[in-house]
């Protein structure tokens, strides 16, 4: 009697270990998954409010345009940046240092996206009140776009606007 | 006397219950974020920006992410929606405005009108031509989805 109940008592005992194990993968796994997306982050900014509607009410103060125009669409590279890109690869492209872009704040014309955050700075200092619209003209890509608005969101731009493409 | 001198057998016992509890609760919570979080975004190189700031979702509040890809195709929550060589924005439309209505909306002083108060989410590649970018723009701004704010995304600088 004392040698079955032994036996039951055996039997009962489950080895953790492998389970313990798997667990813990599983667990580093999902850990390391999730670090992946920390270094996204947004910018925020605000679409023209009345296309569509037929509102006769005039804007109640000038906005800041920025234009944005290519002057030279670059060659494209392979994302490695060695090789030029070839369409039947199906990859993605990223384009060569010759790319340039010219940026417009009121009449100062200029392809240095530095002197363009000096200037919106200036405006903003003038008057803190002031919006600006970004207007990119056909060729331009969604990172030149990014730079401009990260220039204005620098200089504390807040009503910031995009303008319909025409 | 016995106190002192503990029983080594015993006390190589560990109770390891709480401590699969705990692990378990850790995966199921890790499981559901990276559910959450990476249904709806695709991979993309984004362009980096400086004032970029962390984006923390609400996934009680209602904000459509649209990914565009480096040709144009927009994929929302992993399915494509609108395709270059389709050219077909109706997909789209109807998605923005069905989320258009589930958006809180507040009244706009200027407009005299009723808005969507919540923003829609734009990843695209770096090198995405902002055309299409703008096409999804100019159908925020149909009467029937009224979208007005919107939120760009933008990797932040590695050493930030």
């Amino acid at each position: 009697m004392s040698a079955l109940a032994n036996i039951a008592q055996e039997e009962s005992k489950l080895e953790m270990t492998p389970m313990i194990d798997v667990t813990f993968l599983l667990l580093i796994f999902f850990m390391c998954t999730i670090k992946f997306k920390t270094l996204e982050g947004k910018l925020s900014a605000y679409l023209p409010k009345d296309v569509g509607s037929n509102t006769t009410e005039a804007e109640p103060k000038e906005k800041v345009e920025i234009q944005l125009k290519v002057l030279n669409a670059g060659t494209r590279l392979s994302p490695d940046e060695t090789t030029l890109w070839d369409p039947a690869t199906g990859d993605r492209f990223v384009f060569g240092s010759d790319r340039s872009i010219q940026y417009r704040v009121g009449p100062k014309k200029t392809t240095d996206l530095a002197v363009i955050e000096h200037q919106l700075g200036l405006l903003h200092a003038a008057d803190p009140e002031r919006g600006c619209t970004i207007d990119a003209q056909p060729g331009i890509v969604y990172g030149d776009v990014v730079g401009v608005l990260d220039a204005a969101l620098a200089n504390d731009f807040t009503d910031i606007t995009f303008v319909a493409a025409r | 006397m016995n106190l002192s001198k503990h029983d080594p057998q015993t006390e190589m016992e560990m109770d390891m219950t709480p401590m699969i509890d705990v692990v378990f609760l850790l995966i199921i919570f890790f499981m559901i974020i990276t559910d959450l979080t990476q249904k709806e975004l695709e991979v993309l190189e984004l362009p980096v920006a400086v004032q970029a700031v962390k984006d923390e979702p609400d996934p009680d509040v209602v904000r459509p992410i649209l990914n565009i890809g480096w040709d144009g195709e927009i994929i929302v929550r992993a399915v494509p929606i609108y395709d270059t060589e389709e050219d077909d924005y109706r997909k789209l439309n109807a998605y923005l405005a069905n989320q258009a209505k589930l958006m809180p909306l507040k009244m706009d002083d200027t407009l005299k009108k009723e808005l969507p108060d919540n923003p829609i989410l734009i990843r695209a590649d770096q090198v995405t031509p902002f055309k299409h970018i703008q096409k999804i723009m100019e159908l925020c701004g149909k009467p029937d989805i009224a979208i007005w704010k919107v939120e760009i995304a933008a990797a932040q600088p590695e050493n930030k």
